[in-house]
């Protein structure tokens, strides 16, 4: 029989069961739904990672203090390190700061910045313990005893009132005080004005830097901001530049809400010396990250003995990230072929029930000379058509679906391919699972099959 | 003698020649057709009248190529059925044998034309060509008004009419009827039997099975089974 002729007869018997067809190929509607929500979601999750790494530079590596140190005797340990004996040393133990807690120690660094300045680590002689606080010191040592570095920066953040613009009353806002060379290394760009200078560090000047977010929140817009006067800590700042939007990112600071202003200015005005700040330094070869991570704590802990630091380098990061969500894909796709042999298995027993519905039909086609390859390409058809009608009602749900999932903050990124695929793992599954009916009824003998009417 | 039946085989349209089949019910094989020799000539009607259990469907289901043979020679139109494959005698059935059934056997979900052309798209043929072919065929048994229609829409005797349309599209060389009479009745009967009388006035060969003795009449030739045993008999009007 033509090809042509078997696609009209399997249109007709399709046709003239709508009920039927709609019924048996839930599974695959399933299935097939699920497997495009699948893909869509995994790469929505994969997009979701891409924009939280984006502004974070692969070879990147977090440095904070972890907790505090032991102190034995009055004096410090941080007259230098082995690896970099040359490093200032001396200086009073115990510094004159402005903040209990942090004791405002420069002992042994030489920095001797009025107010304590930058601290160190100042003893709580009540606990035995001294609370570490890094800083620009450190990460200078750390850049030259580990020449594999590449650049480095120092930044923390605290909470501030925040004043000024279109705002009625304070409202709290993340401040980030950061170096100059903070947007470099956090690939942040400006949408409009610059970003923070040496000079503005220097000076210990109040100027700041809004990110998207909180332009918008403040002046309305990120051309309002730009130039105009916000008030931290009730001390006025001059927006100098409004970043573009960075969007959620996966750790650090989130550029959209936070002002940016300079490091010293933040030490001075904002938190004082009670600060535990974060050294980001960038590895030249990311290859070499984890060896880099071992020699910087050892830089550390000859300056900080018994203490324990942090490091977090973005690479592990981001792999975990796409770790996670490709285990994640992989649990979703599990479910969409579990789903689909489900579906497969319904296809097959109904048409199992139709082959032996219609085995008097098969018996009188064989009768009148329909060869087992026809009844076997007629009933393959039908269960390709079945699934196709199923993959295609499945595709559909999936568009529909959508919206719902996102209403749940879950990024769905619908894809072209994904349609296909699903349509294509729809119609391969019902055929796949109606073969063996359609074999049997092709098997069938023509005397039986007439007997069975 | 090669000569001879050579050519009888090429004069005879079916030729039985010793045929033996059985069935087995576990161990035991019981016989149901027995050294059957039986020849029917190109344009001929024939009845098989036999009662139930007699061995007459068995024999029918032999000779439609449709059940194997144990033992002997069967050829119908000159081929050797009983050498020929599963694939090798579905093509037989399409092309030599017209088949009508007691109970019709139209599909239920296709309408009088689709039922009525499926074995010449079986055959290959494209749609409009086997419906411009079966034109002829439906006014002859005066179906035409009813082509969009579906089994379910027709009566008994329309649907026998619609199955003997089904069996001559093909223009058979042989047309098989299992009690053709069987489900319809009286009148209805007695008109698709007036229907084979005018075909085989036309020249086809008419192979009848029934167990009707009135029906079997109608037959030029009638030929009794009992026990699976052939044996002829005077087809007196």
């Amino acid at each position: 029989m033509r090809l042509g002729e078997i696609l009209r007869l399997v249109w007709l018997n399709l046709a003239q069961n709508k009920s039927r067809v709609l019924l048996t190929s839930i599974g695959i509607i399933a299935g097939s739904a699920t497997i495009m929500l699948v893909l869509a979601i995994g790469k929505g999750g994969q997009m979701e990672v891409a924009e939280q790494f984006k502004n974070l530079n692969a070879g990147a590596i977090d440095i904070t203090c972890a907790g505090d140190t032991k102190v034995e005797g009055t004096g410090s340990s941080r007259g230098g390190s082995p690896l970099n004996p040359g490093s200032p040393g001396g200086g009073a133990p115990l510094g004159g700061g402005n903040n209990n807690r942090l004791g405002g120690g420069m002992a042994g660094r030489g920095l001797g910045s009025p107010g304590g300045g930058p601290p160190g680590f100042g003893p709580d002689f009540a606990s035995g313990m001294e609370t570490v606080s890094l800083d620009e010191e450190d990460m200078e040592e750390i850049l030259t005893c580990v020449p594999a570095l590449g650049d480095g920066t120092i930044s923390f953040s605290a909470k501030a009132d925040v004043e000024g613009g279109s705002l009625d009353e304070s409202v709290s806002f993340t401040i980030a005080g950061v170096k100059a060379n903070y947007a470099q290394i956090s690939n942040l760009d400006l949408a409009i004005g610059e970003f923070l200078a040496e000079e503005n560090e220097e000076k210990k000047e109040k100027i700041c830097v809004l990110g998207k977010g909180a332009a918008g929140e403040i002046f309305g817009s990120s051309y309002d901001a730009f130039n105009s006067t916000v008030y931290i800590d009730s001390r006025p700042y001059v927006v100098a530049g409004v970043l573009e939007e960075m969007g959620t990112v996966a750790s650090g600071i989130s550029p959209d809400e936070t002002i940016f202003i300079p490091y010293a200015t933040g030490i001075k005005y904002i938190t004082g010396t009670d600060v535990s700040p974060t050294i980001t330094v960038i590895a030249k070869d990311v290859a070499q990250v984890p060896g880099m991570m071992g020699d910087i704590e050892n830089v550390l802990l000859e300056r900080y003995p018994d203490t324990k630091f942090t490091l977090s380098d973005a690479g592990t990061k981001m792999e975990a990230a796409s770790r996670s969500n490709e285990t994640l894909q992989m649990l979703l796709i599990a479910m969409a072929t579990i789903v689909f042999v489900i579906g497969g298995i319904g296809i097959m027993n109904v048409l199992f029930v139709s082959v032996k519905e219609r085995t008097g039909e098969i018996g009188v086609l064989k009768a009148i000379g329909c060869s087992r390859k026809d009844i076997l390409t007629e009933f393959l058809l039908e269960a390709s058509g079945i699934s196709l009608v199923g993959a295609v009602l499945g595709v559909l749900l999936g568009l529909c679906i959508t919206p719902v999932i996102e209403r749940f903050s879950i990024r769905v990124e619908l894809s072209l391919t994904g349609m296909v695929l699903s349509l294509v793992f729809g119609v391969l599954t019902g055929s796949l699972f109606g073969f063996y009916p359609a074999f049997r009824a092709s098997r069938l003998i023509p005397v039986a099959a007439l007997n069975h009417t | 003698m090669m000569e001879m039946a050579g050519r009888m085989m090429e004069e005879a349209l079916i030729k039985i020649i010793n045929l033996n089949k059985g069935y087995r019910l576990g161990e035991e094989k019981v016989p149901v057709l027995r050294d059957i020799c039986f020849t029917v000539q190109r344009g001929e009607y024939v009845a098989i009248l036999g009662p139930s259990g007699s061995g007459k469907t068995t024999l029918m289901n032999v000779m439609g190529c449709m059940d194997s043979l144990d033992t002997g020679e069967y050829y119908l139109n000159g081929f050797p059925i009983h050498t020929m494959k599963a694939e090798e005698l579905t093509q037989v059935r399409n092309r030599e044998i017209g088949f009508i059934f007691q109970n019709y056997q139209l599909i239920p979900t296709y309408n009088v034309l689709q039922n009525i052309i499926m074995p010449l798209l079986i055959r290959g043929m494209g749609h409009r060509e086997a419906e411009e072919k079966c034109m002829e065929t439906i006014r002859l048994l005066g179906i035409s008004h009813r082509l969009e229609h579906r089994p379910s829409e027709l009566s008994g005797g329309q649907k026998q009419r619609v199955s003997i349309a089904r069996a001559l599209v093909g223009e058979p060389a042989l047309l098989l009827a299992d009690e053709p009479t069987g489900a319809l009745d009286y009148t209805s009967g007695q008109e698709v039997l007036k229907l084979f009388g005018a075909l085989h006035d036309m020249g086809h060969t008419i192979v009848m099975i029934t167990h009707d003795l009135n029906v079997a009449k109608a037959a030029g030739r009638i030929v009794h089974i009992i026990d699976g045993v052939l044996s002829e008999a005077d087809a007196s009007p």
